[in-house]
Formats: C-alpha cells, sequence, structure tokens
C-alpha cells in the first residue's frame, strides 16, 4: 500500500474534474479533493516525524480554508449575478453584456 | 488491527471521491465529498495522527456545511435520481484508480526519524509561520466580507 501513489492518483482527478467540469460548485469539489492529496501526503510522509508532520497539515489547512472562503464568496457573488452556475453560460452571458456596451458606445 | 484495512479504505476513498466529482447532482457530489473526508480522516485516525484526524473532521464539518447549503441555494433544477449503470460504472472506475497504489510503491523505506510532539513542532518549529497565517485568514475574512458588501452596495 502507497499513500504516495494514492494521493498522486486524487490529484489527478481532481485536476482532471477541474479542467472538464462546467459547474462552479463542481469546480469547487475538484479544488478541495486537490487539497485532500496535498494534506494526505503531507502526513502519510511524515510517519516518522509526526508532530512535523501533523504541524504542516495544520498550515495546509489554513491555506485551504482561506482558497475555500474566496473561492465560495466568488462563486456566490457569479451565480447570483448571472443567475446561473454553468462556466459555459457565465462566459455567453459576459460576452453578450460587452457586445451590447461596445453597441451603445 | 482489521487486515487490508488500507486498501479497504483507499479504495473507498477513490470511489467516493469519483463520484463526488461525476454525479450529476451537486447535493449527492457532496455527500460523496462528505465520505471522501470521513475515510481521510479515518486513515489519519488509523497511521497514529490523531490530531490531524480531529483537524479534517472538523474543517470538513464545515466545508460540506456551506458546501450543502450552497448547493441548495445555487442549484438550477428540481433533484433527479441518478442511473444505478452510471453510479455502477463510477464505482468500478474507482476501484480500478485505486488499484495502482495497492499494487505499486515507489516510497524507499529509509527515512530520518525526527521525534517531535505535535506543540513542539507547531509553536517552536512553525511558530512564525502559525502567527502569519493567522494574518492571511484575517485578511482573507475582511476581503470576502468586502466582496459581498461590494455586491450587496451594487444591487442597491
Amino acid at each position: 500500500m502507497d499513500f504516495v501513489i494514492l494521493s498522486l492518483v486524487i490529484l489527478a482527478v481532481g485536476i482532471y474534474g477541474l479542467l472538464t467540469n462546467r459547474q462552479l460548485l463542481k469546480v469547487f469539489i475538484s479544488v478541495e479533493l486537490i487539497a485532500t492529496a496535498a494534506t494526505l501526503n503531507f502526513v502519510m510522509l511524515a510517519q516518522s516525524a509526526l508532530g512535523l508532520g501533523q504541524a504542516f497539515l495544520i498550515l495546509a489547512f489554513a491555506t485551504d480554508t482561506a482558497v475555500s472562503g474566496v473561492i465560495l464568496a466568488l462563486l456566490v457573488v457569479v451565480s447570483k449575478k448571472y443567475g446561473t452556475s454553468d462556466i459555459g453560460k457565465i462566459v455567453q452571458l459576459m460576452q453578450n453584456k460587452e457586445e451590447e456596451s461596445e453597441v451603445d458606445a | 488491527m482489521i487486515p487490508f484495512i488500507f486498501e479497504i479504505l483507499s479504495v473507498g476513498l477513490l470511489v467516493s471521491a469519483v463520484l463526488a466529482l461525476f454525479l450529476d447532482e451537486v447535493v449527492y457530489s457532496v455527500a460523496a465529498l462528505a465520505g471522501t473526508f470521513l475515510i481521510t480522516a479515518i486513515i489519519y485516525a488509523l497511521s497514529g495522527s490523531v490530531f490531524a484526524a480531529v483537524f479534517q473532521f472538523a474543517v470538513s464539518v464545515g466545508t460540506l456545511a456551506i458546501l450543502f447549503l450552497s448547493g441548495e441555494m445555487l442549484g438550477d433544477r428540481p433533484l433527479k435520481k441518478a442511473s444505478s449503470t452510471k453510479i455502477a460504472a463510477l464505482i468500478g472506475g474507482g476501484i480500478i484508480l485505486s488499484l495502482p497504489a495497492i499494487f505499486l510503491s515507489v516510497s524507499s523505506g529509509a527515512g530520518v526519524v525526527v521525534d517531535n510532539s505535535f506543540g513542539d513542532a507547531l509553536w517552536n518549529l512553525r511558530g512564525m509561520d502559525v502567527l502569519f497565517q493567522a494574518i492571511v485568514i484575517l485578511t482573507v475574512a475582511i476581503g470576502i466580507a468586502i466582496v459581498l458588501y461590494e455586491k450587496k452596495k451594487g444591487a442597491k
């Protein structure tokens, strides 16, 4: 059983989800999976220095929480502004808005 | 200790991760993500990192609560049940993805043994980091409040 390979596979699944999913909440879930892969690596690689590994894990959690907070705030703002959480539709709406403002100018 | 417990947990971890990403409904995805977090916490606890397990559990409970709320708030269509064929395919995919972790190995056996307690490592070795992290989190909280306040002001 090798936890380095396990965290690598979770990282790959998370990156694949980040690149292919079009829904904002799924993108957030992908980011969470990537963070889980990183923290799993921290703890399992520090089996001979458990205290240090766990201390690094706390720091990684703090960064992860900050990133999650920012992503969720942006997600709420964008979803409320455009009325959808689909990235494709949001891009389309943004382009329509730009074209309208160019026509007005 | 149950034999092959880490192998079983790693299969469960990858299956729930794949389900979290590829199920259509956001609420079901969040439920699968809850499984991912829970299994990660169990792996930490069984490998002796009790503090890590407790922190993983606490952070994941907060994240999941917010995700459930966001999923309910931002979901634009009613819940529909996922087909059993798709769920079976996703579970099969997760099991196949977990095979390399079970049968292959890249880690070397040799390692430097450092005997630090958790408190010693956190406050004596990484004390400055902890203080700066507190400042970063405070700044992020203020930033999020500003983003949401600007949005509210813009709506008015």
